[in-house]
């Protein structure tokens, strides 16, 4: 057995030199990567041909996509790019899973980003709480996107309600055993969420993969893909994940 | 523990052959969690939806599960030397008679170990955890130990079979949950691996634990159970082992 001294002598040094290497790796991510994207802050037309160029390509459909967000690191703009390109992708579903609570709050500000990118583009954006404002389309072939904001209360609290209810005897969970199912307590458990199908695919951005709590019934098949090491949002990373997700296969237990 | 049979047939042997030398490589990496302190390891062996696999593969699970308790058992002296505490989560009606006896005996053998507790999810789901959890709840209410006030994230989280993770390694370079401790893994870090569970070397554990310390999150405080939860629990306790003593029995 290793003393604990020299244990915590060891501790600080490896974390250390790991430390210096991931300093290192973001010097050289900024100084070449960056470098070669440029950023840009609106949806440009280069966005949509990439889109249009990229997608056809992919064989596996997409229908909801869950971006967690930290509102330290993106901006209301970000999120709204991420709306519009999923639009035209032809994503049906959009969530945000609100890390820190403030895109909550803020809900307004997304709104009008949202709107603000939208223009010129065809198709339409419901949001979950709010009645359809922009509902002209062009044509029945136009997207719809649905977007919700999900944030913890959504997912442990709420299985903790439904199971509240069973209690008292507000909803009724039919039991054929001694102990509910799958199938049986979640049939009763899917109403509390209006049957928005479960996420394919959650983007992250940073170092650090972690649900935070985003519904945890719904993520069981899930696929968590990193959009950024660092938190930018760019057109290339974009299709970069969905192609990624496009190669998950999924066996279901076989 | 994912990539037996890709191990397998990048080798060209038998699916079985990955199995085997998967188990090896728990019993290795089991090894090095005690040489490193962990205290709390848990492994997904086999889910509800693996029942869906071959008749002859899900045959050849059952055995190999049947033969490693089996020696397990036989060796139960050197696991209470090294105090390993082992507890299989999961449906465990749905596993054969005799099978579901070897892994009652190993738990009640294993009992009053506490340096590391080896947890080892066989016939389980994420949901159907969380399910059988939200069943005890509704029985406790039905039998007046509980009030529906005392219903909180809290109290399921204490009626699971596993408790939350601080670090989930997934090898194979899958990227999803795939039903496992979908309640636990709330601020947990993920970490996705593309190297095969077969291949798994220290490196690749001691590379997972860094990663961990970089980025684990702040220790939440321990809640204390009222009165009339912790007597739920407790009650709910002595219930599971008295069905693992009459498993013995079958």
């Amino acid at each position: 057995m290793l003393s604990r001294l020299i244990r915590q002598i060891l501790f600080v040094l490896v974390n250390f030199v790991v430390n210096v290497l991931v300093a290192v790796q973001n010097v050289y991510h900024r100084l070449w990567v960056r470098r070669c994207k440029v950023l840009d802050d609106e949806v440009t037309k280069n966005d949509v041909i990439m889109i249009m160029d990229n997608v056809p390509k992919m064989k596996k459909s997409l229908k909801h996509l869950v971006v967690l967000v930290d509102t330290n690191h993106h901006s209301m703009s970000d999120l709204a790019r991420l709306v519009i390109w999923s639009l035209i992708t032809g994503i049906p579903y959009v969530s945000f899973h609100d890390i820190t609570g403030d895109l909550k709050q803020n809900e307004e500000k997304l709104f009008l980003a949202i709107e603000k990118k939208k223009k010129g583009i065809p198709g339409c954006i419901k949001w979950s709480n709010k009645p359809d404002l922009n509902g002209y389309t062009y044509g029945m072939n136009a997207n719809n996107v649905f977007i919700n904001i999900f944030s913890y209360k959504d997912g442990r609290p709420q299985i903790v309600e439904c199971v509240r209810q069973i209690a008292k005897g507000c909803i009724n969970c039919e039991k054929k055993t001694n102990e509910f199912t799958t199938e049986e307590f979640g049939k009763v458990l899917t109403q509390m969420y209006n049957n928005i199908p479960d996420p394919d695919l959650v983007l992250y951005t940073g170092p650090h993969c972690c649900t935070y709590g985003l519904l945890p019934w719904q993520i069981r098949l899930t696929e968590f893909i990193q959009l950024a090491l660092e938190h930018s949002v760019d057109i290339s990373s974009y299709i970069g994940a969905l192609y990624k997700y496009n190669k998950c296969d999924q066996r279901f237990g076989k | 523990m994912d990539g037996n049979r890709r191990f397998a047939k990048k080798n060209s042997v038998q699916s079985s052959v990955g199995h085997h030398k998967g188990f090896d490589k728990l019993s290795e990496t089991l090894k090095w969690c005690l040489d490193l302190g962990v205290p709390e390891v848990t492994v997904y062996a086999f889910s509800i939806e693996n029942f869906k696999r071959s008749e002859e593969e899900v045959a050849a699970l059952m055995d190999l599960a049947r033969d490693k308790f089996k020696r397990l058992l036989d060796e139960i002296e050197l696991i209470n030397e090294w105090g390993v505490r082992i507890h299989v989560a999961g449906r465990l009606s749905m596993l054969p008679e005799d099978l579901r006896s070897l892994v009652a005996k190993a738990m009640l053998a294993t009992k009053n170990n506490n340096i590391l507790q080896l947890n080892i999810a066989y016939a389980y789901t994420g949901r159907d955890e969380i399910s059988r959890g939200a069943s005890h709840i509704i029985d406790g209410i039905q039998n007046k130990d509980l009030s529906p006030e005392d219903i909180d994230e809290d109290l399921l989280s204490q009626t699971l079979d596993l408790g939350e993770a601080e670090l989930l390694v997934r090898t194979s370079g899958e990227v999803r949950l795939s039903d496992f401790m979908l309640w636990q893994v709330s601020r947990t870090v993920l970490y996705f691996t593309d190297v095969l569970w077969p291949e798994f070397s220290i490196w690749n554990l001691l590379a997972a634990i860094i990663h961990f310390q970089r980025n684990a999150p702040p220790v939440l405080p321990e809640l204390e159970n009222t009165k009339s939860k912790q007597k739920f629990l407790d009650k709910l306790e002595n219930k599971w082992w008295q069905e693992l003593e009459s498993y013995v029995i079958c």
